[in-house]
């Protein structure tokens, strides 16, 4: 009797408990879910996040200016200065200091070397006010207040100077404003070149399809680096057939621009080739003929229909070639044909001073600095990539 | 199979032409000619260079410029240089034999150390060792490879450093940078050709880099895939060695991908070759290409994007006929 009603109460539960438990989720909470499970991609994530952050208030967080360097007494190839934790005196922990450091000349290289001058401690200062190096946040909020800095002639290079007596430290900071951003801008226009010319060439087929799909077979068959190089270095030139049929002057934010062109026209052509792939195989689903049946305009039909299923690939495979994009900005600005002029820095322009003619690295290892965050960026974004592409995949659901 | 080369080779003609075709107005864009820039050193007289430029066929209009140029190249003709006023042929050759032997050496450091380390993290799945190698071939995958290079010098700098003070040994530790030494014209045969390896070996390992990262990953993949499956399973139950059914069994269907890929992965590493031979100062390819671009030697430049588009499109050809040697399931017919 007992064991009929226990039965019964499990039964019941049974016949309950899922209805009451699945209620339905939307396809952006399932990922979710399943990214959040995956700790390598959300560590990623979180780092990302950090960095961009960072390059966002580069301009508060950098104690110098983007150029900022002084003429005398040079700071030029000067190594990270050291900081201070404690009293000289007592050997008691106080609040931290630096020394200022002064050139001399080693007595058998006669190389320019740099020697503490003990005799007054600079205390570093927090929140400091600097009139002259004010930045703007987002082009938006000026303010010259940053975080950390300390009085003349004392200054603290966190990551060395460079050989101009730049502070590293602060232009690893602001580079990250351009070499972060440009990969994804870059992936936006290979996406709208990817998706129009791929939906285009899957949807008609035909003459279409032929063409677009020679078109990316002819952009495949010469190199990336070459075809990068190449289309760099003509869009950087201010004479340009492009600079002068709109007036542009090729301005640091218009060279910037040109190179997010140059990144995105030289990527389109494998996602327009996968997209084709998916429109042509979802085409011929049930729901697009039943779309068709129900009257609905070839427009709609693509729109509506068939860009939005291939939306989790597209999705996955540009988080996936973002850090491709980066990488290519760090070649191109390698090579002094990127985005960065005068004004502006970039990781890749940064390491290219590392290899400059005359220089050798060990003793200015500090100069290789920028090539961390590249790694850090590349790598991350890898990792968010591969977490996504597992979250999307039904397969891999955990 | 025959048949199927001949189609795919037709095939490659238009792509071919469109190529040079895109190659060649890219390179009509840039304002200015190699002649723009001498015009500026005094004592070159107006008159010279329109001589020059007649000389070159620059004063014509592109399309003719491009249809001479595009029948040269039919008779196997590349066009003269204009910085040294040599065929290009002289000038593109030993920088393109030098990029080849870099990008070969690297192809023989992928295979040794991918095959080995992805049959082992995936025999051994979740051991220790599996991780290290996991998370090394994310490293591996996410260090640009000519800021790898440019550390590898640096360690090699701090250690010939150390050497040197320990133990007062001054030799030279490995080289970084070059393809020869200063003395190499003094060397014998053998020498010369163990001096180049010596040189090569740095930039080689930086090059295989990404790719040994890739492929371990992959090969993994596909091992695990296979090891999992049926016939494994038979294989055991029939009593084989473990060692014959991971060598034999598993290991011969996960690297065919790879076999095929080789072709693919040729172009790749010319191009991924590239920043690091500018780093090591490798005289190959990309060194050459940007000189001949900042020079507008737009001759050089065409004929290293042509010859380079050539290897691409028949190492895609070479991968997919390949892929029909070892993979009994695939005919083209």
């Amino acid at each position: 009797m007992s064991d009929l009603q226990h039965n019964a109460a499990i039964d019941d539960r049974v016949a309950a408990g899922p209805v009451l438990q699945r209620e339905s989720k939307s396809q952006g909470r399932v990922v979710w879910e399943q990214f959040r499970k995956h700790k390598a991609a959300l560590v990623g994530g979180g780092v990302l996040l950090a960095m961009y952050l960072v390059t966002l208030f580069a301009g508060f967080l950098a104690p110098y200016g983007i150029n900022e360097y002084r003429r005398f007494p040079v700071t030029a190839f000067q190594p990270p200065t050291p900081i201070h934790w404690t009293d000289p005196d007592t050997g008691r922990l106080t609040r931290p200091y630096i020394y200022n450091a002064v050139s001399e000349r080693h007595p058998v290289t006669r190389q320019r070397i740099y020697v503490e001058d003990t005799s007054q401690p600079f205390p570093i200062q927090f929140f400091v006010r600097r009139p002259n190096e004010s930045y703007k946040i987002l082009g938006l909020f000026e303010s010259d207040l940053h975080l950390f800095g300390v009085e003349d002639p004392a200054r603290i290079f966190l990551w060395g100077s460079n050989s101009l007596g730049k502070d590293v430290f602060s232009r690893v900071l602001y580079g990250g404003q351009v070499s972060l951003t440009i990969g994804l801008l870059a992936v936006w226009v290979s996406l709208f070149l990817g998706l129009l010319m791929g939906g285009l060439a899957g949807y008609y087929g035909g003459r279409i399809d032929d063409f677009i799909m020679r078109l990316v077979e002819v952009f495949a068959a010469i190199p990336d680096l070459f075809l990068l190089v190449v289309l760099a270095s003509l869009l950087r030139d201010p004479r340009n057939p492009l600079a002068q049929a709109f007036g542009l002057d090729m301005s640091s934010s218009q060279t910037f621009l040109m190179i997010v062109i140059v990144l995105g026209f030289v990527g389109w052509g494998g996602l327009a080739r996968v997209i084709r792939g998916l429109v042509l195989s979802i085409r011929e689903m049930d729901y697009a003929s039943a779309a068709k049946a129900l009257g609905a305009s070839e427009t709609r039909i693509l729109w509506r229909h068939l860009l939005p299923a291939t939306a989790s690939y597209v999705i996955v495979s540009l988080t996936l070639a973002i850090p491709g994009f980066i990488l290519a900005e760090v070649g191109l600005s390698f090579l002094g044909l990127g985005p960065s002029a005068i004004d502006t820095s970039s990781w890749g322009l940064m390491l290219r001073d590392a290899t400059a003619r005359g220089i050798s690295i060990q003793f200015v290892p500090w100069l290789l600095i920028p090539g961390i965050p590249i790694f850090l960026a590349v790598l991350t974004w890898n990792l968010v990539g591969d977490g996504l592409r597992d979250a999307f995949d039904p397969k891999k659901r955990r | 199979m025959f048949p199927f080369i001949v189609r795919r080779v037709f095939h490659l003609i238009p792509t071919f032409l469109g190529a040079t075709l895109l190659a060649f107005v890219i390179s009509q864009l840039v304002p200015g000619d190699f002649f723009t820039q001498k015009a500026l050193e005094p004592g070159v007289r107006p008159e010279t260079l329109a001589r020059l430029r007649a000389q070159y066929g620059l004063d014509q209009h592109w399309t003719v410029q491009y249809f001479r140029w595009m029948a040269s190249i039919l008779q196997g003709d590349l066009g003269l240089s204009f910085s040294s006023n040599q065929p290009v042929e002289n000038i593109i050759t030993r920088p393109i034999q030098n990029s080849m032997g870099l990008v070969g050496m690297s192809i023989a450091m992928l295979w040794m150390a991918a095959i080995p380390l992805g049959v082992y993290s995936a025999v051994r799945q979740y051991s220790p060792g599996d991780q290290v190698v996991s998370v090394f071939a994310y490293f591996g995958l996410a260090i640009p490879n000519f800021f790898f290079a440019q550390v590898l010098v640096l360690l090699i700098f701090v250690l010939r450093g150390f050497t040197r003070e320990a133990f007062g040994y001054n030799e030279v530790l490995l080289p970084v940078a070059g393809m020869t030494s200063t003395n190499f014209y003094q060397m014998g045969w053998w020498e010369q050709r163990w001096d180049v390896f010596q040189h090569m070996l740095l930039p080689a390992f930086v090059v295989a880099t990404a790719g040994i990262a890739g492929f371990t990953r992959v090969l993994r993949a596909q091992m695990l895939d296979y090891l999992g499956s049926d016939f494994i399973r038979t294989a055991r139950a029939k009593g084989l060695g473990e060692r014959t059914v991971t060598y034999k069994h598993a290991l011969r269907p996960a690297v065919i991908p790879f076999i095929a890929g080789i072709g693919g992965i040729l172009p790749s590493l010319i191009g991924g070759a590239g920043l690091v031979e500018v780093v090591m100062s490798w005289p190959g390819i990309t060194p050459t290409f940007l000189n001949a671009l900042a020079r507008q030697d737009i001759y050089v430049v065409l004929g290293l994007l042509v010859i380079s588009s050539l290897l691409l499109m028949a190492g895609n050809l070479i991968s997919d006929l390949l892929l029909a040697v070892v993979d009994p399931r695939i005919r083209y017919n």
